[in-house]
């Protein structure tokens, strides 16, 4: 019993000693999950029946179906030029401002997140339009840079979103709920991270470059106009799962199909273009989907070592201040996400740390908890993709931008780091925030 | 990239293979949008095509077996390599022929197992709720896929390991992605 409990808390160190010694995230979970299983029952028979089936329930699992269907809604929408329209309709709103070519930008990302579920795609799309614009007006690279890096995490943030869905599926929770749940922490991030560019630029004016001119309000709304088929697939997606229209599967294939005929009309799908995003979209469906596999054997061995509950019923038994406990689990997900990859760290820790967290007595209904947790998750793993040294949209951005060393990108997403820190503080002290949505329309 | 005539065929299948999934994903796609649109006008007299989320399951499943191969060939699996940078490039190379080495062993396990599996399904003529098609139909499907990845986890291994015995390896990739 005790040993089993050992055993489980064991697995932890091995499977980051694996993950630091470059094994793939998934492969490491599936082999600690395989021996740790043989461990605790002496048998290999466990996992060689299990796997019988595992693979094939895995991989047919209707919930995770949505999971490729959102990769793919992403990667057609990359192609579909709304891009394009999105930049021009938020640089009318926001460009004639101080430093308002990043502010453009960060609205752009934040439009384009509402059709895309991924932080790189939202990243790399808006890049590639953004990037040159900033250049070109004048903006230093390490604003340039930083910007669409922390700008292409609100893809993840604002709905829809992978890793919210994978959030669900693992705990549960209503996708509904969660993504609606979503939608205010998102755009207080679009506001927060307005709100710094005007602060960096106020003190470092040498960082921004020259404004666009005033455009007229007439002018405006016919932009704001033209992003009309970006409105158009969101709320079908978005509000066809709120009311019941569609199962989140079938909005997404809505989804991909809406940002499939968008990329048609504006002749961005030539054959070439169209099997490069679907190679990109298969890499990373197998990637996402190895980890699941992995992750199913290594919790099938965790519920066996009985380590989730004792975890729980240790930490409730304890007495301990359940906020500190919540803050310090944050905390261990912003070091986590300094080295690893957002859903891999979703995927390896939520089967032990959501029991711990619905044990506390935060004055909240569980599944108030279980959603508001959700949120604050998502944002604090989302803040590892941006912060040094290993945030891959760093990266994509620093590979986009020549001629900014990668040094200047980790200089200019500190401040938005720091107002991603603030958000998520704001959102931890006060879960009202998070659940108004939920609280009004259910 | 390896321009042997092996390493383009291995790389021509692991791509053709990825874009038959892709293809079916594809299919799933437009098979539920019709369906919801049926299930719309049931008014005018359309219906929603029956079975239509066993179909999902199905084409969800060979897709994602039929993308394995092209992630591990391309390296799209994602990997920690921010302490492993810090040593010499024979070490990285050889992590990475000992973590395709383990790969491979993974991959033959899967895909032993997914035989068993299907072997079982064959036996107890298990069918699907309503199209009613023997569910081994789905796991004989997918060993196009797995049996790719085994091929697929192979090549990596011996290409990785001549990498890692050479005079003068080549340092493996850091980060994800070709």
């Amino acid at each position: 019993m005790t040993f089993n409990i050992a055993l489980g808390l064991l697995s932890f160190p091995v499977l980051l000693l694996l993950i630091f010694l470059r094994m793939p995230i998934g492969l490491a979970m599936l082999i600690v999950g395989v021996v740790g299983n043989f461990l605790i029952t002496k048998s290999w028979n466990p996992s060689l029946s299990m796997f019988k089936s595992l693979t094939y329930s895995t991989f047919s699992s209707y919930s995770f179906s949505v999971v490729p269907l959102f990769l793919l809604m992403g990667q057609f929408a990359a192609l579909g030029g709304v891009s394009t329209s999105l930049f021009n309709a938020a640089a009318s709103w926001l460009g004639h401002r101080k430093g308002g070519v990043a502010m453009a930008a960060v609205g752009a990302c934040a439009g384009f997140g509402a059709i895309c579920g991924s932080s790189l795609a939202t990243a790399a799309t808006m890049g590639q339009i953004a990037l040159p614009e900033l250049r070109k007006h004048g903006y230093s690279g390490a604003l340039a840079t930083g910007t669409l890096a922390a700008g292409g995490t609100l893809g993840i943030l604002i709905p829809p979103s992978v890793i919210l869905v994978i959030y669900a599926i693992l705990t549960e929770q209503n996708i509904a709920k969660l993504f609606l749940s979503a939608m205010i922490p998102g755009i207080l991030a679009a506001i927060g991270y307005i709100i710094t560019i005007a602060i960096v630029v106020r003190l470092r004016p040498h960082e921004a470059g020259q404004p666009y001119p005033r455009v007229p309000y007439a002018q405006r709304f016919i932009r704001l106009l033209q992003i009309w088929p970006v409105l158009v697939v969101f709320f079908l997606v978005i509000g066809g799962i709120y009311l019941g229209w569609f199962t989140p599967t079938e909005a997404a294939a809505i989804g991909a199909a809406g940002t499939g005929i968008i990329a048609l009309f504006n002749r961005g799908l030539t054959r070439r273009v169209f099997v490069d995003s679907i190679l990109k979209m298969a890499s990373a469906t197998a990637m996402i989907f190895l980890i699941i596999l992995g992750a199913a054997a290594l919790n099938n061995f965790l519920a066996l070592s009985q380590l989730p509950q004792a975890a729980a019923s240790f930490v409730s038994g304890q007495g301990y201040n359940p906020w500190v406990v919540l803050t310090l689990i944050l905390l261990l997900y912003l070091i986590l996400g300094c080295f690893m990859d957002s859903l891999s760290m979703i995927l390896l820790t939520v089967p032990v740390v959501f029991p711990i967290v619905t044990a506390l007595d935060f004055g909240l209904p569980p599944e108030e908890v279980a959603i508001w947790f959700g949120i604050l998750i998502v944002m604090v793993v989302e803040v590892g993709l941006i912060t040094p040294p290993v945030g891959m949209n760093l990266f994509v951005i620093n590979a986009m931008s020549k001629g900014t060393p990668l040094s200047q990108t980790y200089r200019g997403v500190l401040p938005f780091v720091v107002s991603d820190i603030v958000r998520t503080t704001i959102l931890v002290a006060f879960p009202a925030i998070t659940l108004f949505l939920m609280r009004l329309l259910y | 990239m390896d321009s042997s005539w092996l390493g383009r065929a291995v790389r021509g299948l692991a791509g053709y293979v990825a874009l038959a999934g892709g293809t079916v994903l594809i299919v799933i796609t437009t098979t539920t949008v019709v369906s919801i649109i049926g299930r719309i006008l049931i008014p005018l007299g359309l219906k929603p095509i029956p079975g239509d989320v066993e179909i999902v399951q199905a084409g969800m499943l060979f897709a994602i077996l039929c993308f394995l191969p092209w992630a591990h060939l391309t390296r799209g699996h994602a990997i920690v390599a921010i302490l492993t940078d810090r040593f010499p490039t024979r070490f990285n190379a050889f992590l990475e022929f000992l973590m395709d080495v383990l790969m491979l062993a993974v991959a033959l396990f899967i895909i032993w197992r997914f035989q068993a599996g299907l072997f079982d399904k064959i036996g107890n003529r298990e069918s699907s709720f309503i199209l009613r098609y023997p569910i081994w139909w789905s796991y004989a499907a997918g060993l196009i896929g797995l049996g790719t990845f085994v091929i697929v986890a192979a090549y990596c291994a011996v290409r990785s390991g001549r990498n890692a015995f050479s005079a003068n390896p080549v340092r493996p990739l850091s980060e994800m992605g070709e």
